[in-house]
C-alpha cells in the first residue's frame, strides 16, 4: 500500500515537470508573402532547423522557444527575410534553445546557421548553405541548386543530391555522400571520414580530401569516370581495372593510382595526406 | 738646352762627372751650365746627383750595393719618368707571359663554359620542377620560391622518399621524432588573441573552438613537416593550402558567431 501510494507520488511530479516543462516552452508562427526566388535566412545559436518546401508564395516559420529569456527577432525587407534567435544575458544552451521549423517556396535560396544543430533541409531546388559548430547536417533530395555545408565537428549526410554545385568543409566530422551528382562536387574534412556511394554522374569534377581521415567510394561497374587518388603517406586501394592513359604524374605502388573507367565522362580526384583511400566496387 | 735636353743628357753628365767631369762636349757644356744657371730644378738635379756620384766614389768595392738595388732605383726613375728606355721605331713592346700564367689564361674559356653550362641547367631546373613526376620525392636541389627550401648540405643527405623504400608505408600513427615535435600545441599568438575574444564573447563556445584550432594547427605542422622533408612534394603543397582554408573557414565561423 505504502509502495503504491509511493509510486503513484512520484508520478504525478514526474506529469507535473513535464508539463511545466511544455507550458515553459513557447510557439510563435511567422507567414511571409513573398515572390520567385526568395532569400531566406535563419541565424540561431542553440537549436534545430529543419526546411520543408510549401507553397510557391507563402513563408512560413513556426519557432518553438524552451523559455522566456530568447526573443526571436524577424525582419523582411521585399523578397529577403532574416530570422535569428535573440539570447539575452545567462542564457545557456538549454534555455537558450530555439527550434525552427520552415515551409517555403522550392526555389528559395536559403542561409541556415546553428551551432548545436541539428540541420536538415529537404525537396528543394534553390540554392542552400548551411553552418554549424557541431551541428548534425542531414540534407536530401536537392536539385538544381548549390550546396554548400560548414562545420567545425558535426557529421554531414548528403543523398539525391543533383545538377548543382557542392561544396563542403569539416574539420573534424565525418562526411556521407550518397547519390551525389553535379557540375561540381567537393568535400573536405581533416579527421573526418569521407565517404561516397555513387557512380559520379556524367560529366562532373568531383574532389574529395581529407588529412587523416579515410576516403571511401563505391562505384558501380558502368562508372564512367577518371580517376586520380593519391595519399602522400597513408594506402590506397582499388577494384577496378583501370585503363592507364598518359598522366603527368607517375603512380606509386600502395599509395597513388591513375586511370580511367568507361568513357571517362567525370573527373573524380581522391587526396589525403595520412588518410587510406579505397576505391570499391559495387 | 731646354730641361728635356738636360734629361735626355743627364746619365752623360753624371758618368762624365765621375770620370774626369768632361763627358760632354765643349758646346754641350756651355749651354747646359747656361741653363742650369737660369734653371733651379735642373741646376738642383745635377748637383744633387754629382754629390751621389761623388759620394760613391767613396765606397769600396766591398761596399757595391747587388745589382737588384739598381734596379729598384733604374725601375722607380723610371716610374717617375725621370729615365725612359730607348724605343726602337717598327717594334712593338711584347710583355712575355711566364708559363704559369698561359696555363691559367687556357683553362679560363673551358670552366667559363662549364660555369654557364651549369647555370643554364639549374635554371632550366628551377623552371621545370612544378612538374617533376609524383614519385621523385627526392628532394630537389633548386626549389621556386619554397618557403621552406633547406640549404643544398642538407637537401645532399636526405633520405630517400618513402616511394622508394622497401618497407610498408609508413603508419598514420607512427611518425618520426622531429615530426613529433612539430605536432605539439601550443597555438600561436593570433590563435590565442582568437580564443581570447570567443571566451569573451561567447565562453560556452571556447571549448569547441579551442579542440578544432589545435586540430588544425596539428595538420599544418605536420604537413609542414613533411614539406620541409620533401619540398618537391607539390600535392602536399597543396594540401597545406587546403588545411590552411579550413583554418580560415574556423576563423570565420567563429567571428559570424561572437559579432
Amino acid at each position: 500500500m505504502e509502495s503504491l501510494q509511493r509510486t503513484t507520488v512520484v508520478a504525478l511530479v514526474v506529469v507535473s515537470c513535464v508539463a511545466s516543462a511544455a507550458l515553459a516552452q513557447t510557439r510563435k508562427e511567422y507567414r511571409y508573402t513573398v515572390g520567385p526566388n526568395a532569400n531566406i535566412s535563419v541565424d540561431t545559436q542553440f537549436g534545430a532547423i529543419s526546411v520543408k518546401p510549401g507553397t510557391n508564395s507563402q513563408v512560413i516559420v513556426i519557432a518553438t522557444l524552451q523559455s522566456d529569456k530568447t526573443e526571436v527577432d524577424n525582419l523582411q525587407h521585399g523578397n529577403r527575410i532574416e530570422i535569428a534567435s535573440h539570447l539575452q544575458a545567462g542564457t545557456d544552451q538549454q534555455s537558450g534553445r530555439v527550434d525552427y521549423e520552415l515551409r517555403v517556396p522550392a526555389d528559395a535560396t536559403l542561409s541556415l546557421r546553428s551551432s548545436s544543430g541539428p540541420l536538415s533541409a529537404e525537396n528543394l531546388e534553390g540554392d542552400l548553405t548551411l553552418e554549424g559548430s557541431d551541428a548534425v547536417v542531414d540534407v536530401h533530395n536537392m536539385s538544381n541548386g548549390h550546396v554548400h555545408v560548414s562545420t567545425m565537428g558535426g557529421p554531414i549526410t548528403l543523398s539525391d543530391i543533383r545538377n548543382g554545385h557542392v561544396e563542403i568543409s569539416s574539420i573534424s566530422g565525418a562526411v556521407t555522400l550518397k547519390s551525389v551528382t553535379g557540375p561540381l562536387v567537393r568535400a573536405n574534412s581533416g579527421s573526418g571520414r569521407i565517404f561516397y556511394e555513387g557512380d559520379f554522374g556524367s560529366g562532373g569534377d568531383y574532389k574529395l580530401t581529407t588529412h587523416s581521415g579515410d576516403i571511401e567510394a563505391i562505384a558501380p561497374a558502368d562508372t564512367s569516370a577518371d580517376f586520380s587518388a593519391h595519399s602522400i603517406r597513408g594506402k590506397v586501394e582499388n577494384d577496378f581495372h583501370l585503363q592507364p592513359h598518359h598522366y603527368r604524374f607517375t603512380p606509386e605502388e600502395g599509395r597513388s593510382f591513375f586511370g580511367s573507367l568507361g568513357k571517362a565522362a567525370s573527373k573524380v580526384v581522391l587526396h589525403s595526406f595520412s588518410g587510406r583511400i579505397r576505391l570499391k566496387q559495387r | 738646352m731646354t730641361c728635356s735636353d738636360v734629361d735626355r743628357i743627364l746619365p752623360d753628365i753624371i758618368d762624365g762627372a765621375s770620370m774626369d767631369g768632361n763627358a760632354t762636349s765643349a758646346d754641350q757644356d756651355f749651354e747646359l751650365q747656361s741653363h742650369l744657371s737660369t734653371c733651379p730644378d735642373c741646376s738642383e738635379l745635377v748637383s744633387d746627383l754629382r754629390l751621389i756620384a761623388g759620394e760613391a766614389r767613396q765606397l769600396s768595392d766591398t761596399d757595391e750595393p747587388a745589382p737588384r738595388v739598381w734596379v729598384r732605383i733604374a725601375t722607380q726613375l723610371r716610374a717617375e719618368g725621370l729615365i725612359r728606355d730607348p724605343e726602337l721605331p717598327g717594334l712593338r713592346t711584347v710583355v712575355a707571359t711566364p708559363p704559369r700564367r698561359q696555363w691559367r689564361a687556357r683553362w679560363l674559356a673551358p670552366v667559363a663554359i662549364l660555369a654557364l653550362a651549369a647555370g643554364s641547367l639549374l635554371l632550366h631546373q628551377k623552371t621545370t620542377s612544378p612538374v617533376t613526376p609524383q614519385i621523385a620525392k627526392q628532394p630537389l636541389v633548386q626549389q621556386p620560391e619554397t618557403p621552406v627550401a633547406l640549404p643544398e648540405t642538407q637537401v645532399a643527405q636526405q633520405p630517400a622518399s618513402p616511394s622508394n623504400k622497401a618497407v610498408a608505408p609508413t603508419p598514420r600513427s607512427s611518425q618520426t621524432a622531429p615530426e613529433q615535435a612539430e605536432i605539439s600545441p601550443p597555438a600561436g599568438i593570433d590563435d590565442q588573441q582568437f580564443l581570447s575574444e570567443v571566451s569573451s564573447r561567447a565562453p560556452s563556445m571556447r571549448a569547441a573552438y579551442e579542440t578544432q584550432l589545435q586540430a588544425v594547427n596539428n595538420e599544418i605542422r605536420e604537413t609542414q613537416a613533411y614539406i620541409r622533408q620533401y619540398p618537391g612534394d607539390m600535392d602536399a603543397r597543396q594540401h597545406l593550402m587546403e588545411v590552411y582554408q579550413q583554418k580560415a573557414m574556423l576563423y570565420q565561423m567563429a567571428l559570424d558567431r561572437i559579432q
